[in-house]
């Protein structure tokens, strides 16, 4: 018999299941209840979930400005605290000098001011010396610097403390108050007590018979009323520290272009890439190892099983 | 396609592919009922554009197989011990000659399973290995290597 012969032989063979068989499987069918398939199986519903928080991943990474960017728009926008003053400058009155003329105070004032340009600052500069001029003070120094579009000055002036506060009110007109810082210390308490040891020296003097003893005395009593003279001079005038700048430069803010948000995501992608093959590729080749292995064993004891 | 039109179609598919696979009538009909159990709790997990019913069916139909090798094993590792198994008389189908009967008994139940499926069940060689779970050569492999057994007992015969 040729292999044609058996191949059509064995096509020939019809094999019919039983009756009770049959009936069997239509007791099985007819229980069947006939659920339709679910369209929403779970390997589909990952095939949509993953792009989606891709997608979701993606549009958060592209639409959040980084750090710096931010930072910079902060900066950019939110100006000084007291830029609210730079908006109502005007209205910004200067600080009241609180100053007793019948005693001995130091007066300090620093007064921060914000001028246009600097072209501005020269001439504030040159008027802050003329006020402090016209009422009878004078300027102690002056330093001013110009950078391009950018100046600044430091000033500091001297004003007799019966004008202070007239000086700071002309002061402060020549530009927006950014800051302002009065300080007021008494010093009348120490000059009575000067005096007092003073007056307690001359009488000891006056009761002194000694020549090296009086001519101690003396001198110490000149070296009090020096610094008691230095000291109603230093309060004669009151201190202004002027300082005038033009707004700081803006800063430069990086544009960048409308696949920078791309080039971030693909940037992270890689990085996640990268991590992923480290750890997962050995653990990938273990598994797929024990994979072959597993299915080698499998397929051998079912050629054992299959082979009697 | 609901599982009744599937059962219903191809029935006499699965119980000849497990009537040649155990060469056993009463062990195959026992198989092809539980096979169909089975197939009905797995019916949601059938996707037709993976592959045909019978095929999935067949698949399912191997499955319950092996297990029943795999216990039938263990059965007669037991049992021999106390008997030899006496053999059961079985035939394979109608109109087969009995030298035919004969030589496709004396195959393994691994080569009487690819004779079923790719001659009875006239399935081609890529549905046949993925049954099978091997490569269509290694099917193709398989079933000239039983149909040359098939012939060289059938010439002892004559």
């Amino acid at each position: 018999m040729s292999p044609r012969d058996v191949l059509a032989e064995l096509r020939e063979a019809q094999v019919a299941a039983p009756a009770d068989v049959r009936e069997r499987v239509r007791l099985l069918a007819a229980a069947d209840p006939t659920t339709p398939a679910r369209r929403f199986t779970w390997k589909r519903s990952l095939v949509v979930a993953l792009p989606v928080a891709a997608a979701i991943a993606g549009a958060f990474v592209l639409t959040r400005p980084s750090h710096h960017v931010k930072d910079q728009l902060q900066l950019a926008k939110a100006p000084p605290v007291l830029s609210t003053q730079i908006q109502h400058g005007s209205a910004a009155a200067p600080a009241f000098v609180p100053s007793a003329r019948s005693r001995v105070q130091i007066v300090g004032t620093t007064l921060s001011l914000r001028i246009p340009n600097a072209q501005g600052v020269s001439d504030a500069v040159k008027r802050a010396v003329q006020i402090t001029t016209s009422l009878s003070g004078y300027a102690s120094s002056v330093h001013e610097q110009t950078h391009g579009k950018t100046a600044s000055a430091d000033l500091t002036l001297k004003v007799p403390r019966a004008h202070v506060q007239q000086a700071v009110s002309r002061l402060s007109q020549l530009g927006t108050i950014t800051a302002e810082q009065v300080s007021v210390t008494d010093k009348q308490a120490g000059l009575n007590a000067t005096d007092r040891e003073i007056a307690r020296l001359q009488k000891q003097l006056a009761a002194t018979t000694g020549t090296k003893q009086r001519a101690a005395l003396t001198s110490h009593i000149q070296s009090l009323q020096r610094s008691e003279a230095q000291l109603r001079r230093a309060a004669h005038y009151a201190t202004i520290h002027l300082t005038l700048a033009t707004p700081p430069a803006p800063a430069k803010t990086r544009h960048h272009g409308p696949l920078h948000g791309v080039g971030v995501a693909l940037r992270w992608l890689g990085i996640g890439a990268v991590y992923a093959l480290a750890i997962g590729l050995p653990v990938a080749i273990v598994l797929a190892l024990c994979w072959f292995a597993i299915r080698l064993i499998r397929r051998r004891r079912e050629e054992a099983l299959l082979g009697r | 396609m609901t599982f009744a039109q599937a059962a219903e179609a191809h029935l006499d598919d699965v119980y000849g592919y497990l009537a040649w696979f155990t060469s056993d009538r009463f062990a195959a009909e026992e198989l092809t009922g539980v096979t169909f159990e089975r197939a009905l709790r797995l019916w949601h997990r059938f996707d037709p554009e993976r592959g045909s019913a019978r095929t999935w069916l067949c698949q399912v139909a191997r499955t319950v197989a092996l297990d029943h090798f795999r216990s039938e094993r263990r059965r007669t590792r037991r049992e021999q011990l106390a008997a030899p198994l006496e053999a059961v008389d079985f035939r394979f189908a109608e109109g087969l000659s009995p030298d035919l009967e004969a030589a496709l008994a004396r195959l393994t139940a691994g080569e009487r399973e690819v004779v079923a499926l790719r001659v009875l069940l006239d399935l081609d060689a890529t549905g046949a290995s993925r049954i099978l779970g091997i490569s269509p050569t290694n099917c193709t492999t398989r079933l000239n290597r039983a149909l040359k057994k098939l012939e060289e007992a059938l010439n002892v015969a004559a």
